[in-house]
Order: C-alpha cells, then sequence, then structure tokens
C-alpha cells in the first residue's frame, strides 16, 4: 500500500503581530507515523502543533487532514486529540468524566458505549481503578496518562503531544515516552510530537523535523538527522558536536583544509604537520568555506603518538592536550585542545585520560555543512 | 450530520456574539440612551444646539462663586486677582462647586489621615484578629451611604450614643448635625478603609530584601522608610485619594442626611432642582458633573498607566507582635496605636454600634422591640408619615433579585469580552465598562426623563413604570462588580483547559459552559453577591425613580425616615430597618470574603 499522507503543511505561514512564527513550513506526515517537531523554545514547533489542531490560522499556506483542506474547520471539527505539558485536566470532573468529555461529542469507536470505552482506555493507560479519583489527588506521571486517555478516547484520526513530558522528571519522563510509544504503535495512530529534547525526539520517532526560528532545518529519520545533520543547525542542536571550520583545496581528489588560518596558502603546505587537510566526498568548489562536523564518539583517543595527515583513505589522527575530564558513568567526556580549537571525545576506556593524546577518527564519519 | 446537529451548531457559532450584542443593547437602554439624554438635554432647546444653560450656570455665582468671573469678564481676572491680593486675600465665595470640591478636598485629607495609620498597623503588626479586619476593610465597599448617614445620626445627634456616653461623664452634649465636620468624618468613616487597604497591600509588597540592603549599606531605620519603603506606598497613597476626592465629589446620601440644603454640595443640589422640576437646569448640572468627574477619573488612570507595579516573589517586612507583655503599655509606638485604636472606635466602629443599640433602645433609654416590631407590622397608613415599612423591605429584595436577573449575564459576557482580546474587544469593554464613571443620579434623572415621562419609539409610545427603571438602574450600577470580580477568575485558567475541549469536539459555547464557567463559579457568586449589595443600598437613583411608596427600597425609606423633621430625635424606626439593611449587607459581605471576592478600583 502507498503510504497516505494523513497531515499536511503546504507552504504554511503563521505571524502574531506581524512577528513571523512560521514562515514557508510544508510537510507531510504520513498514516500511522511518529512524527517529531523539535526544536528550542520559541521556534515555532508549538505553533505548528497550534495550527494543526486549528488554534491559529495560517496567514498564508494550507493545511489538510486526511487529504482535505481544513481552512476554516473549526478546532471542534477536525478529529484531533490533543495533550498539553501541564495536562490541562478539567479539574471540577473526575478522571473518569475526563475521559469520558471526547464522547458527549462523538460516539465511541467500534460500536461500544461510553462506559465501556473509558474503561478499556483506563486499561490502556495501566490507570484502572483511578476512575474516580479527582485530578489534583494524581501524581504528575497519572495525571499525563489521564490526559493522554482522554485525548484517545473518541478515537482521533490524529494525535497531537505537546511537549507531553517537559514537567516530569528524567526518569519518569523516559519510561513514559516508551509507553506512549507503545500506544501509539498498538492503535497505529498518526501521532504528531513536540519536543525541545533533541534525545527525546531521537528515541521515539519514526521521522524527526528540526525547526529553527520558525523555518524547518532538516526533515528525516533519526539515525539521518544525527548523522547526517544537513545545516550547522542541526549539527549544533542534535547530540553533542565538533564543529571545525574549514576551506576546501581541492575537488579531484575532494580535500578540504582545517588549517586555522584558512588560507589557501598554509593549507597546501599543511604536510609539515601545521594544518591538516581531510579527504571527503561531495565537496565541488575550491576555495569554498565548509564546516566538519565530528561526532564525540567517532573520535577516538589512540596510543601512538604524531598526527598523520590522511592519505587516501585511512584515520586521521591528531595530537592534542587533554583540558578537562568529566566522568559520565560509562563514559568519560574529554576536553582537548587542538590547535586554539576545542575538540569533546566520548570514550570509555578505564582510566581519564591526560595530557597529550594521539585522537583518530575515520574521514567517513565527518559531514560537511555549509559554513555559516 | 443531520440537519439538526448542523443547525445547533450554526446556533452555537453565534450565541457568544450574540449575547454580547445583546448586552450592548442592554446598556443602551438602561444607560446610553437616558444618560446620553440628560447630556442632550444640557445642551438644546427646541431641537437646537445652545450653550445657553451650560453658560447660565457657569455664570451665575451661586454655582461658580468667584470663579464666574472667569465665564463672565476673563480678561478681568488678573485684576481682580491683584485686588484680592491688594485686599489681603478677603474669603471668598466659593459656589456649589467650589463648596463640593472643597468639602472634598477635606474629607480627601482625612480619609488619608485616618487610613494611614491603619495600613501601617496591619502591614507591619502581627495580632489576634489582624486577617479579619483587613477583610472588613473591604465593608464601605457593599455598605450602603444612606446607612452610613443613620449611623451617624445615631451616633452623634443630640440624643445619640456619643451624648449619651458624654452625659455619663457630665459633659456635652456636642451638636454635630448640620456642620461641615460631620459630613468630612462620615466620609472619612467610608474612605479612610480604602486607603488602609491600598497602601497595606503596597506595603506587604515591599520585598524586605531591599530594606535590609540599605540597611546594610548605612541607612538607619527611618532613613530605610524614606528611601525604600516611603516610594513604594506613594503611588498606593495618591490612588488611595483620588478615589476618595472623586467619590466624595458625588457624594450624595450622607450629605443630604447629615448636612441638608445649607450644606448642598452638588449632587444633593441637583436632587433638589429635580424635586422642584427644574428638570433642564438639573439636567445641565448633571453634564457638568459628569464632565468634571470623568476628568478626574482620565487623569488618574493615565497616572494609574504609568505605574510600574512591582509584585515579585519578595519577602514581605516581617511582622512585629503587637502585644509584648506589660511593657506594651509603656512602648510608645503601642500607645499611639492604642490611641488609634480609640479614633477608629468612636468615628468607625461607634456609628454602626450606635445603629444597633438605637435600634433597641427606647428615648428612655429602656429596650424595647417596638421598632422592629413597626417593620413587620401591615399598617395601611405608616405610623411615620405615608412610608410603610415592610413594603420597602420586599422591595429591596425584589429589585435586588431583579438586579442580579440582568446584572449577572450582562457582567460575565463583558468579562468574557474583556478576557478573549481579539479585534473590537478593547472598544467593546470601553463601551461596556463606561457606566462605571458616570453617577447614579445622572442615570437616574435619565431614565426619568426618558422612559417613566415616556419616549417615542418608531411612533410607539413607550412608558417604563418605575420598579423597571430602578431594576434599570440597579443593573447598570451592579453589572461592573460582576466583571472585575468575574474578568480576572477567567483570565486566570489556562487556555488550554478551553483547547482540550474544543479538540474533543465542544464548540465554543459548550467549551463555556461546560468546562470555564464552573470553574470561576465561585467569583461568579461573589460578583453576585457585590451586585446584590450594591443594589440592595442604591440610593442615588433610586430616590428620583421611586414613584412613591409603593416602590420605596430600604435606602429610600431611611431617608424619608430620618429627614422627617417631625420625627424629631427618634431614629427608633430608622435605626431598625437600617440594622435589617446592616444585616443583608453584613451576610453578602461574608459571601463575597469568603468566595475571595475582588474589587481593586
Amino acid at each position: 500500500m502507498v503510504p497516505v499522507s494523513d497531515v499536511a503543511l503546504r507552504e504554511v505561514s503563521v505571524a502574531f503581530d506581524d512577528v513571523p512564527a512560521l514562515e514557508d513550513v510544508s510537510l507531510s506526515i504520513e498514516t500511522g507515523e511518529f512524527f517529531t517537531l523539535v526544536g528550542p523554545s520559541g521556534c515555532g514547533k508549538t505553533t505548528t502543533l497550534r495550527t494543526i489542531a486549528g488554534f491559529e490560522t495560517p496567514d498564508s499556506g494550507r493545511v489538510e487532514i486526511g487529504g482535505e483542506d481544513v481552512a476554516g474547520v473549526p478546532p471542534e471539527n477536525r478529529h484531533v486529540g490533543i495533550v498539553f505539558q501541564n495536562y490541562a485536566l478539567f479539574p471540577h470532573m473526575t478522571v473518569r468524566e475526563n475521559v469520558a468529555y471526547g464522547l458527549r461529542y462523538r460516539d465511541p469507536p467500534d460500536g461500544k458505549s461510553t462506559g465501556e470505552r473509558v474503561t478499556e482506555l483506563l486499561e490502556l493507560l495501566d490507570m484502572k481503578g483511578m476512575g474516580d479519583r479527582e485530578p489534583e489527588e494524581l501524581s504528575g506521571g497519572q495525571q499525563q496518562r489521564v490526559a493522554l486517555a482522554r485525548a484517545l478516547a473518541p478515537g482521533p484520526d490524529v494525535l497531537l503531544l505537546d511537549e507531553p513530558l517537559s514537567a516530569l522528571d528524567a526518569r519518569l519522563r523516559e519510561r513514559l515516552r516508551v509507553v506512549i510509544r507503545e500506544i501509539q504503535q498498538e492503535l497505529d495512530i498518526t501521532t504528531i510530537y513536540v519536543t525541545h529534547d533533541q534525545s527525546e525526539a531521537l528515541a521515539i520517532s519514526d521521522r524527526v523535523a528540526v525547526i529553527a526560528d520558525g523555518h524547518l532545518e532538516q526533515v528525516g529519520p533519526p539515525e539521518a538527522i544525527y548523522r547526517e545533520p544537513a545545516t550547522r543547525f542541526v549539527a549544533e542542536f542534535v547530540g553533542d558536536n565538533n564543529l571545525l571550520d574549514g576551506v576546501v583545496v581541492s575537488t579531484d581528489p575532494p580535500r578540504v583544509s582545517l588549517d586555522p588560518g584558512g588560507g589557501l596558502a598554509e593549507a597546501t603546505t599543511t604536510a609539515h604537520g601545521s594544518g591538516t587537510t581531510i579527504p571527503v566526498d561531495g565537496v565541488s568548489d575550491t576555495n569554498r568555506e565548509v564546516t566538519l562536523s565530528i561526532r564525540p564518539e567517532s573520535l577516538s583517543i589512540v596510543e601512538d603518538g604524531s598526527s598523520r595527515l590522511g592519505g587516501s583513505n585511512g584515520p586521521i589522527t591528531l595530537s592534542a592536550t587533554v583540558e578537562t575530564v568529566e566522568f559520565m558513568g560509562d563514559a568519560y567526556r574529554v576536553h582537548c585542545e587542538w590547535q586554539g580549537r576545542e575538540l569533546l571525545v566520548k570514550t570509555d576506556a578505564d582510566e581519564p585520560p591526560s595530557g597529550t593524546v594521539t585522537l583518530s577518527f575515520d574521514p567517513e564519519s565527518a559531514t560537511f555543512l555549509e559554513a555559516p | 450530520m443531520t440537519a439538526d446537529w448542523n443547525l445547533s451548531r450554526a446556533f452555537q457559532r453565534v450565541a457568544l456574539p450574540a449575547a454580547v450584542a445583546a448586552t450592548i443593547a442592554v446598556l443602551v437602554v438602561v444607560f446610553y440612551y437616558p444618560v446620553g439624554h440628560v447630556l442632550a438635554a444640557a445642551v438644546r432647546d427646541g431641537g437646537r444646539l445652545t450653550i445657553k444653560p451650560i453658560r447660565a450656570v457657569l455664570t451665575d455665582p451661586f454655582y461658580t462663586g468667584v470663579a464666574h468671573h472667569l465665564f463672565v469678564d476673563p480678561f478681568g481676572v488678573p485684576a481682580g486677582i491683584a485686588d484680592w491680593i491688594a485686599a489681603g486675600f478677603p474669603s471668598v465665595r466659593l459656589g456649589l462647586f467650589g463648596f463640593t470640591a472643597y468639602q472634598a478636598a477635606l474629607s480627601t485629607v482625612a480619609s488619608v489621615l485616618l487610613g494611614l495609620p491603619g495600613a501601617y498597623v496591619l502591614a507591619r503588626y502581627e495580632f489576634r484578629g489582624r486577617r479579619t479586619i483587613r477583610s472588613l476593610t473591604l465593608v464601605p465597599f457593599v455598605l450602603p451611604s444612606i446607612l452610613v448617614a443613620v449611623g451617624f445620626r445615631a451616633m452623634f445627634s443630640r440624643r445619640g450614643f456619643a451624648n449619651d456616653l458624654l452625659g455619663v461623664g457630665g459633659l456635652g452634649p456636642i451638636e454635630l448635625l448640620g456642620t461641615l465636620q460631620i459630613i468630612v468624618i462620615a466620609h472619612a468613616f467610608y474612605n479612610a478603609p480604602l486607603v488602609t487597604r491600598l497602601v497595606a497591600t503596597a506595603w506587604e509588597g515591599v520585598d524586605r530584601r531591599q530594606v535590609e540592603s540599605a540597611r546594610s549599606l548605612g541607612a538607619s531605620r527611618f532613613r530605610a522608610f524614606l528611601d525604600v519603603v516611603l516610594p513604594a506606598l506613594l503611588p498606593a497613597i495618591l490612588t488611595g485619594a483620588v478615589l476618595t476626592f472623586v467619590f466624595t465629589l458625588m457624594s450624595f446620601p450622607i450629605v443630604l442626611t447629615l448636612g441638608g440644603l445649607d450644606l448642598a454640595t452638588v449632587e444633593v443640589w441637583i436632587y433638589a432642582r429635580v424635586q422642584s422640576l427644574a428638570l433642564q437646569e438639573a439636567a445641565t448640572l448633571a453634564t457638568l458633573e459628569t464632565f468634571l468627574s470623568l476628568s478626574f477619573i482620565y487623569v488618574y488612570l493615565r497616572f494609574e498607566n504609568r505605574q510600574v507595579t512591582t509584585r515579585g516573589a519578595g519577602q514581605s517586612l516581617s511582622r512585629e507582635r503587637l502585644s509584648i507583655g506589660w511593657r506594651t503599655l509603656v512602648d510608645p509606638r503601642r500607645l499611639a496605636i492604642a490611641g488609634y485604636a480609640v479614633v477608629v472606635a468612636v468615628v468607625i466602629v461607634g456609628p454602626l454600634v450606635s445603629l444597633l443599640v438605637e435600634s433597641v433602645t427606647d428615648p428612655s433609654g429602656q429596650f424595647t422591640t417596638a421598632y422592629y416590631e413597626f417593620l413587620l407590622a401591615r399598617q395601611s397608613s405608616g405610623a411615620v408619615g405615608t412610608v410603610r415599612p415592610l413594603p420597602a423591605v420586599i422591595n429591596s429584595l425584589v429589585f435586588g433579585a431583579g438586579t442580579l436577573l440582568l446584572a449577572i449575564p450582562m457582567g460575565t459576557v463583558v468579562a468574557i469580552v474583556a478576557t478573549r482580546g481579539g479585534r473590537g474587544s478593547r472598544l467593546a469593554e470601553a463601551i461596556l465598562t463606561a457606566p462605571l464613571a458616570v453617577s447614579g443620579i445622572v442615570v437616574g434623572i435619565g431614565l426619568l426623563l426618558t422612559f417613566v415621562f415616556g419616549t417615542t419609539v418608531a411612533g410607539h409610545r413607550l412608558v417604563v413604570i418605575g420598579p423597571v427603571a430602578i431594576v434599570f438602574a440597579h443593573a447598570a450600577a451592579a453589572y461592573p462588580f460582576v466583571t472585575r470580580n468575574v474578568a480576572p477568575a477567567l483570565g486566570g485558567l489556562d487556555p488550554r483547559l478551553r483547547e482540550v475541549a474544543r479538540s474533543l469536539g465542544a464548540t465554543r459555547l459548550r467549551a463555556l459552559v461546560e468546562i470555564e464557567l464552573p470553574l470561576v463559579a465561585p467569583a461568579l457568586l461573589a460578583g453576585a453577591a457585590f451586585a446584590f449589595a450594591i443594589s440592595i443600598g442604591e440610593f442615588d437613583s433610586t430616590v428620583l425613580l421611586a414613584e412613591g411608596v409603593e416602590s420605596y427600597t430600604m435606602p429610600v425609606a431611611l431617608e424619608r425616615y430620618v429627614g422627617t423633621r417631625s420625627l424629631g430625635p427618634n431614629l427608633g424606626p430608622a435605626t431598625a430597618m437600617g440594622t435589617v439593611l446592616l444585616a443583608v449587607t453584613g451576610l453578602s459581605f461574608v459571601v463575597i470574603d469568603r468566595l475571595g471576592g475582588r474589587w481593586e478600583p
């Protein structure tokens, strides 16, 4: 079956008091997909969600749900379920009444009665027996489960989750995100998840969209976002990273100089060890400034000493000085200095490294970005 | 979806705009049209625009006193001032407007002086009953001013409680009724708690760390007060002063019953003019008065907007214990507070206690229930003039209920408009809240000139009976109190509650009815209690609109009792009815206080 696009944004722009919040955003989310919008606060990810739900009106562009343009369709007719960070449980209703609220307006799916449906959802979310509690008697995690059950009860076409876990402590957050992912897969419901936590985004999504300043930076599966960041912003925002500015010195074979002076003349003399040139794929113009992105785990600390320039396709080694070491439990985070630049290395060595070390990495694991 | 379903959705989508339109329509009827009529009457003569009536008032020394020269011969004013200085500042004639402003200024000074120590005590000392006293400072907002007047009569008249007490000590008697002093003291009774409340709140908002920083930088206790605390209090003091000035400028029942026509202010004179059917003159005076009070309110709002309110999470200054054992008796500050407590007892507690005492005391000083029996007696013609008490009690309650029927929906709709934002909401809010700034007597004259006397709408002659007009006037005065309570509660609700409800299928109206209104129910009830108290105590417009004994309310009956000279010094029936009125407003107050009702001016 050809995947159907269930929710689509076509060149959507939204502005508040003439300050743009979203600019020409186009997205297409497939049926049954777990799609995450991630970005720093104020980037427009919540606005995107609210626009889909019908709480914001696009100044231009179209929003489609189930292939139909929903312009002018009020929120109550869009058949989406929404869960907010602060749960927004109705404080004057019990858990059961909260979950049943949407069933006042829509018949429960599968010909069930309201009571059966509510019980089913409370069971699904492990909240059996809590139906008569007041929201204020529940813990944060329990409140979030009720909010999720309430959103799911009428069997919405799309589930929208706006930072649903941000108010919870780290451990509970990790546990609940697994619950959310399992339920999403069990119900096979198209889900759009908003978070500022990039590790959460990578952990549970089918696809991730990174948003900054109201526009899309990159859309793709978590692995691609992490391993092949398309922009400097994505490289910096998603995971730890080392970004090194350089210049393309030749295109055949493609080589980039990381010489701190950046000048072409010095770069050609890097054979003497003052700089490093790296063979790469996909750099076309000589003299162009580019940024090299190397993940800390792609760098390793090797025993053998001297700096070695990448001749053909072998690993590249750099001679660096250890400055600070952080113990993380399962690894050390080592902050090194190499030619006036800071390099972050992750190593699972038994002892913390110190003094002068040799760092090694495979040029294949580096990504090149357009310099800012 | 069925057609019915769509129809009901369509209805729901227009319901809120329709409610706003209906509220504006009601306001036009009960407020804008009548008040507009008053303003028009002041500048119209047989269908033509004219400034004659306004000119006549402004150039009449009776009204404007020495200032009438400004309007008669503006170029002669400098020479006139020079002559006046040369003559050694002889006293000048103030005129009605001048006297009104003069008594308001005196009352403002008295209110601030009486209110400030209270703020100090409430903000800086801890003692039993502090919280209760603090919430009691809200009472003047629900206490009918006519009740204050009766209380003052009971306290300070020749045979009043104060003279009884003085007589025990072989002193007195003193005669304060009919003097400017008693009016100023009564105004202070009314407005000092407002000053206390505003300033105490500001004082509690001072972050102790600021004071501690100043002290550790070398400032003495007094110096730190001057440099840190006082600047934080000044805006609140000024706000209290401006509000007191505007309130006392428009004061009516207190001046009418304690001062009489000899000490008439503009409002009292307007009332007298209406009584002698000089309606155009009354309308002109009402127009000028409205212009004056609106100017003051405008200046006040401009000032208020410039204030930066800093209410951080800072910790308040710590309170000292008021009672420190036997040393309390020798501590100068605590002795001064005791002296202040005596003044408060005489001026604020005294009148209310006298009211209660006099209502069960016969002229010879013996206990009696005669006055209460009199209230319940279904006399065919009242023992006191023609005022029958029981119908007045019943009328007050019926009008109060009618007011709630209008004021609750109106006030709620205005609160929704004010909190929803969006285009046009600011304009709508302005239109909807303007009635706050217009005195009841102006609304009263307006309704009298239009619906009560009859008005022609689209060829049909429309006449509204007094009781209906009274409910209109009460609703116009009361609904802002509903709004003031409901709007902050609605605004404080998480908008996401509404959004969740809508994404679950509820229309905007259903979300409002099922989620938002139940959550603001306490505020709505507090607002309703306020509205009821306002209606029960309303005097200014009621006294004009009550066509006869049949539509008298408790406040109007009270005024009749104390205003009947033949009654002599016997205040009995008035104090008994006053006690009933006090009980009803007291009950409203308890509801308001329990539900956290608010009224920030």
